[in-house]
């Protein structure tokens, strides 16, 4: 839709309103995390103050969630596991996708069906075997047991999104390469890889998202506080019997969001880009 | 391993040239796709036919396992609760899928235009899907409790009902409740990405449309549904994959209840699993959840490819 | 394995060749030196009982034998889910903290304590009767108890007496009185009756035992819910909820009655010491006016939740003797009493030595906790330990029977539903 000049009130009315709309939805539930984690316990539970303004605001919760919970230590796990699994997520999910996209081999079909069935394997029937998998690689309560299990939710999808994006890439470049002498490897790496940057990161901000949000694995895999991520970690300390430490985990929810949202806000435009190719062409 | 391989394949046969075999390609292929299958096929593949292997056994927790065949399946069948779990379970997918679609279309073209704090905005509304789960669900406890939910406060203090609607404790409110928190979680990625692909239509497109008559509906109708329709298939599938099995959510704010209300596949499962040590049962359940959703995937690949 | 002062070459050729073969085996054998011990536990509702572990106990230990003890916590809905993947796995901790049936569910997993339960038993008292029916499977301790986070009614006294009520009514027909009374004054009752892990069992369970009901008889096979005590206690339930309580309790999982006692949206629960502790830290004035007392009587007596949390030790650790060693020291009143104390009551201690510790002059509004453990039990009591008790209470049977009565559903109906559920669970193992 092309960017007209158009009169203030149906750009009010096309634009702003229904954004606000949207943005009172997406945004109402952290405003309501924000004075949650800024609220005493007394407030809290107070129905007798309005609830949707902080009257004696305090950092109490925040202070208690750095200095008596290992927060900065689950974060820094959290950070670890998510990074690693989505590079590996990416590495192999490129490795997929790129002869499924260009290349005619013996087997794609059969390659391309496998990558969808593993979309539809339920999770809740692998934790169990998985564990036992886990176990026997002598791999509990590592990072590394996340990071080799989340992969296996990732790479499907990062393999799906780049596939659109190398097709995206004018065979006549790759083979101009060629012509010149590279190798497939390459041109691979040399002349397709670099124009597919959007494609990576949107990819990688979805792998990321999902890997940090991870809950049942970790869960099941990791049992020492030293190796927690984020949710399992707040979820272990942070509810106690039937009480929950409200302020603290609401604390834990921003901290945790909040830095990653503003760095997406800087790729947010090349994910839409990556997306786009991936997409429409897939 | 090529590497070490490469000179002795040499040596016996001159007239091969490993680099030129490489660069066929099947090889080359193959040699890429290799390492993620073989990754996919370890830690997929191994676990998923242990876990149909497991679903054929009675096998209580930390017990040997006994060959049943498919009483498993049979006596799931026969469980009423499995089949309000399975209705339940479409329902929920259902509606929070064509929520999230139509809701993130309309989303994705008011923000295909211009405006200030673009990217910030973008960035803002993707938070519902970057913050963790279980601990956005927490903050919805809240925001569902009637004492504390806005909802409530307004009807208070118009007096036209106290305390309100119960978010969680009405049954079908409570199915209500948890679509609308799934749809709050899954929108930013569906908008966004539906957004990704109304970037790709050409204006030229929408200035022909308009020539021939196109009015705001018709452009929408004729243009942008029919361009966009492969992303949406996509996004849509996706959403169904990640609804179908949702768990974290579920289990968060209900458990299942009140009465299996809200209960799923993917919590029901757990609790058979898990809270019974009923592993063979558990799989049973967890492994009814593929041919629905395989079935609904095909269904919606034919009906969306399908030529009009 | 210690060896006596008689011991001969041969002797220790014989032991090496035994731990040889058992180290190959995979079962557990003597290790020289054992550096340290994991045990898994829930995180406390009582945060300076977990701090007491780490930071005095473990201390202790380490000092006197050199045994490192890490103390490592999981929520308290993912214990079982750690437990059963440890013992999957033969891996994980070396012990860890149960409830409920587990040392049934894990009997093959679990070490036989039966000795070191015989005397600590003999040091501390006696263990109370209750303990056992959690622990002993096939005539062998699985578990060490600790003690019961026992459910009492908590309630207002200040609201209550305004309904004209000084104390706690006696039986559940005077509770649904009062209820009334109270409702009508804009205080209503909440009790958990959605699918939470313990609020809601620990009441309806209690509710269907005092009206003479049951879910199976004793030998574990005959389902008998189809009763007209059940029948009794259902049409009870329904009243109880459409009559006093706030319609959100259907949807409530245990975090819930808690929140709603504290923003005084309802005036009585079931639950746990949670709710008197968290106001005394919170909210000083309305600690004033909670008390708890043991659940009312129905016509065939009075009953409450049986909660045990207990320690077993993994079959797969590595030193089976270090771990009941310390779960041996852990019990002697020199380290139970002070762990016990720092928790004032939130774990009602099963050993009768603990009857009058000063623990329980502290408050004094817990001891109908320490009453109530005589006539408590766990669910699919009277029926002995087994799967099909943990699959009912999985599968949340009799909460959600009560739960359909009170969203509408008749009375026959919702009988009859259970019934068909037990009849497929208790057919099956």
């Amino acid at each position: 839709m092309t960017v007209e000049r158009r009169g203030w009130r149906v750009r009010l009315l096309t634009l702003w309103l229904p954004l606000a709309v949207a943005m009172f939805f997406a945004l109402f539930p952290f405003y309501w995390m924000a004075i949650t984690s800024l609220k005493t316990n007394q407030e809290l539970y107070s129905r007798k103050v309005m609830p949707l303004i902080v009257h004696n605001p305090t950092l109490k919760h925040y202070v208690d969630l750095l200095t008596e919970t290992s927060f900065l230590e689950w974060t820094w796990n959290t950070l670890l596991v998510a990074v690693i699994s989505t590079a590996i997520s990416l590495i192999l999910g490129a490795m997929l996708a790129y002869p499924l996209a260009r290349l005619r081999f013996a087997g794609a079909a059969m390659v391309s069906f496998a990558i969808a069935a593993t979309y539809l394997v339920p999770q809740p029937l692998l934790f169990v075997p998985l564990a036992d998998l886990i176990n026997r690689l002598g791999l509990n309560d590592t990072l590394t047991s996340v990071i080799l299990t989340y992969p296996t939710l990732l790479i499907p999808f990062c393999a799906w999104l780049l596939m659109g994006y190398f097709r995206t890439v004018p065979v006549e470049l790759e083979d101009a390469a060629r012509i010149d002498g590279a190798s497939r490897l390459q041109t691979l790496v040399r002349i397709v890889l670099p124009l597919c940057g959007p494609g990576f990161i949107s990819a990688g901000i979805f792998a990321f998202t999902l890997a940090q949000n991870e809950f049942l694995y970790a869960l099941i895999f990791l049992t020492k506080t030293e190796v927690r991520t984020v949710p399992v970690g707040a979820i272990a300390e942070l509810v106690r019997g039937d009480v929950f430490y409200w302020g603290q985990l609401m604390a834990a929810a921003l901290l945790g969001s909040i830095p990653v949202a503003i760095i997406y806000s800087f790729f947010v435009e090349h994910y839409v880009a990556g997306l786009t190719a991936g997409g429409v062409k897939g | 391993m090529t590497a070490v391989l490469a000179p002795a394949l040499t040596r016996r046969r001159p007239a091969f040239s490993f680099a030129r075999w490489v660069e066929r390609e099947s090889v080359f292929s193959w040699l890429m796709v290799a390492l993620p299958v073989a990754f996919l096929v370890a830690l997929v593949g191994y676990p998923f036919f242990y876990g149909i292997w497991i679903s054929l056994q009675d096998r209580p927790v930390a017990k040997p396992g006994e060959f049943v065949g498919l009483a498993n399946f049979i006596r799931a069948w026969d469980d009423p609760v499995f089949r309000q779990v399975a209705v339940n379970t479409l329902f929920y997918t259902a509606a929070a899928t064509l929520l999230k679609m139509v809701g993130g279309l309309g989303l994705a073209v008011v923000m295909n235009q211009d405006f200030r704090f673009k990217n910030l905005i973008r960035a803002l509304l993707l938070l519902p899907f970057i913050v963790p789960t279980v601990l956005s669900t927490i903050a919805w406890q809240w925001i569902l409790d009637p004492a504390f939910s806005v909802v409530n406060w307004v009807l208070k203090a118009a007096d036209i009902a106290d305390p309100g609607p119960s978010w969680l404790g009405n049954p079908h409110l409570a199915m209500f409740s948890l679509i609308i928190v799934n749809t709050w979680r899954g929108l930013p990625f569906y908008a966004i990405t539906l957004l990704a692909g109304l970037q790709t239509i050409s204006p030229e497109l929408y200035e022909a449309a308009t020539i021939d008559g196109a009015g705001r509906w018709g452009r929408f109708r004729y243009v942008t549904l029919p361009l966009l329709m492969p992303i949406i298939f996509i996004v849509t599938m996706f959403s169904v994959i990640f609804t179908f099995a949702d768990f974290q959510l579920i289990y968060v704010l209900t458990r299942g209840g009140p009465a299996n209300a809200t209960h799923v596949f993917a919590t029901y499962a757990f609790d058979v699993a898990m809270g019974a040590g009923q592993f063979g049962q558990g799989a049973a359940i967890a492994l009814s959840m593929v041919p629905p959703l395989a079935l609904i995937i095909l269904a919606m690949a034919i009906y969306m490819r399908a030529p009009k | 394995m210690a060896l006596g002062s008689r011991q001969s070459r041969r002797d220790v050729l014989k032991l090496t060749a035994y731990s040889t073969a058992g180290a190959l085996l995979g079962a557990p054998a003597v290790r020289a030196q054992t550096k340290s011990l994991t045990m898994m536990h829930e995180s406390s509702f009582v945060p300076p009982y977990d701090a007491f572990f780490k930071n005095k106990l473990a201390a202790a230990y380490e000092k006197e034998k050199g045994i490192k003890v890490n103390y490592e916590v999981v929520s308290v809905g993912s214990l079982l889910t750690r437990v059963t993947t440890a013992a999957e796995n033969a891996s994980g901790p070396d012990m860890t903290a149960i409830g409920f049936n587990w040392a049934f569910l894990f009997d093959d997993k679990f070490v036989d304590v039966s000795d070191i339960a015989a005397e600590i038993g003999k040091e501390s008292g006696g263990w109370y009767e209750s303990a056992q029916e959690s622990v002993v499977v096939n005539g062998k301790w699985k578990a060490i108890p600790f003690g019961n986070i026992g459910q009492l009614m908590n309630w207002r006294t200040d609201w209550f007496k305004q309904a004209g009520y000084d104390k706690f009514p006696e039986t559940w027909d005077e509770l649904l009185e009062a209820g009334i009374k109270l409702k009508k004054a804009g205080h209503p009752f909440g009790f958990e009756l959605g699918h939470g892990f313990g609020d809601n069992h620990g009441w309806l369970y209690p509710l269907l035992w005092s009206y003479g009901a049951r879910e199976v008889e004793a030998d574990g096979k005959t389902i008998v819910i189809d009763s007209d005590e059940t029948a009794r206690a259902v049409d009870y339930c329904r009243r109880l909820y459409k009559e006093t309580m706030v319609e959100d309790c259907l949807g409530w999982t245990d975090v819930n009655n808690n929140k709603a006692f504290l923003s005084e949206q309802i005036s009585c629960t079931n639950n746990a010491e949670s709710i008197l502790w968290a106001a005394k830290k919170d909210f000083p004035e309305m600690a004033k006016v909670i008390d708890q007392s043991e659940n009312p009587k129905g016509p065939k007596g009075r009953f409450h939740m049986l909660n045990p949390l207990c320690h077993s030790i993994f079959t797969h650790t590595k030193d089976q003797k270090a771990s009941k060693d310390f779960l041996r020291w852990l019990m002697a009143p020199a380290q139970a009493g002070p762990w016990l104390d720092i928790a004032v009551t939130y774990y009602q201690p099963f050993l009768h030595k603990y009857d009058d510790a000063p623990m329980w002059k502290v408050e004094p509004r817990n001891l109908p906790y320490r009453d109530a453990l005589k006539t408590a039990h766990l669910p699919g009591w009277p029926a002995p330990l087994s799967r099909a008790q943990s699959e009912s209470v999985a599968k949340f049977v009799v909460v959600d029977m009560f739960a359909k009565a009170c969203a509408g559903k008749s009375t026959k109906e919702v009988i009859a539903d259970a019934a068909a559920q037990l009849k497929q669970i208790y057919r099956a193992t």
